[in-house]
């Protein structure tokens, strides 16, 4: 599972406008509702803050990984969105976070959204991987970015 | 008349497309050749340990996600005991958790396996694909023969024709 197919140039923002948590959460699901795969804002939106509240999915070295499954999504979904000055995502080091992989899944989706997960574990574990999207100047270099370290 | 030369198959399951295509190819061959048929699905653990380590997910969602795949497995099992039954083939199904690859090949050996069968391989793009990706692996790791199922058309035409119980 990649995530370059999972992503396009309207699902990815390289300058996230928002600055607290739950504006980015919203600011990265209209980015993934523009793949038409989320039929319900707020059942997906709920869904995703539900997770937070379990435990906050700002990882560290600047890597936040909001997610949930939701019968809001027909299929599995996902944007990205990209801060360079950072935003406080009550991060597990406590550092900003820059760069934000949003999941939504089906319900019945579980083998496709674990590998998505692990994939964006494994690519984010190499710094420079995660230094070039963050210096990333447009949606396509981006993408770019990322098929190269597929 | 002359045994032939592929007594024990085992068909790995992996919810992928490409695993039910090989589940019909499985139950052609095994009907034609009298072979005994087995399939497999390994509930990939690791992966969901990979993901407690890299934070993403809590021990609550693992539990969660563990028994979302072990509902996957059951459901395409299920589904492909039915593709058997069909077509009056026996299938033993097999459904554990742990580290798919490692199972898989382990299976192979404790069975007396003499023929894998499998769906398409992903692509390989990258180095790190060959090592991530579990198909690419038991494919790699087997101790006996395996069969890739391409074609998919196909192999519906050749199931298809295959007659009925």
């Amino acid at each position: 599972m990649r995530l370059s197919g999972l992503l396009s140039e309207e699902t990815i923002i390289i300058s996230l406008s928002d600055k607290d948590k739950q504006s980015v959460i919203e600011e990265l699901l209209e980015l993934a509702m523009k793949t038409g795969k989320i039929t319900n804002r707020e059942t997906a939106l709920k869904a995703v803050m539900d997770r937070e509240q379990l435990m906050s999915t700002g990882l560290e070295k600047g890597v936040a990984v909001p997610h949930a499954k939701s019968s809001a999504a027909s299929e599995l979904t996902m944007s990205l969105g990209i801060s360079k000055e950072g935003i406080d995502f009550e991060s597990a080091d406590g550092k900003p976070s820059h760069l934000f992989f949003f999941i939504l899944a089906p319900e019945a989706a579980a083998g496709p959204n674990v590998q998505v997960l692990a994939q964006i574990a494994r690519l984010t574990s190499d710094p420079e991987f995660c230094q070039a999207l963050k210096s990333a100047s447009s949606p396509m270099e981006v993408l770019e970015i990322i098929r190269d370290a597929e | 008349m002359m045994e032939g030369p592929v007594k024990k198959i085992l068909l790995f399951v992996d919810g992928s497309e490409g695993c039910i295509a090989a589940a019909q190819y499985a139950i052609t061959l095994s009907r034609t050749m009298g072979a005994e048929l087995w399939a497999l699905y390994v509930v990939n653990v690791s992966l969901l340990k990979e993901l407690v380590k890299a934070k993403i997910f809590v021990r609550i969602e693992e539990m969660d996600y563990e028994q979302d795949l072990e509902q996957d497995g059951k459901r395409y099992l299920n589904y492909i005991s039915e593709l058997a039954r069909i077509k009056g083939v026996e299938i033993k199904t097999e459904l554990i958790k742990g580290v798919v690859n490692r199972e898989v090949v382990e299976r192979i050996g404790q069975w007396g396996i003499d023929l894998l069968v499998m769906g398409e391989l992903e692509p390989v793009r990258s180095r790190t694909d060959t090592y991530h990706d579990e198909a690419e692996l038991i494919f790699r790791k087997a101790k006996c023969s395996v069969l890739v199922v391409k074609d998919v058309d196909q192999v519906e035409r050749i199931y298809n024709a295959l007659e009925s119980n």
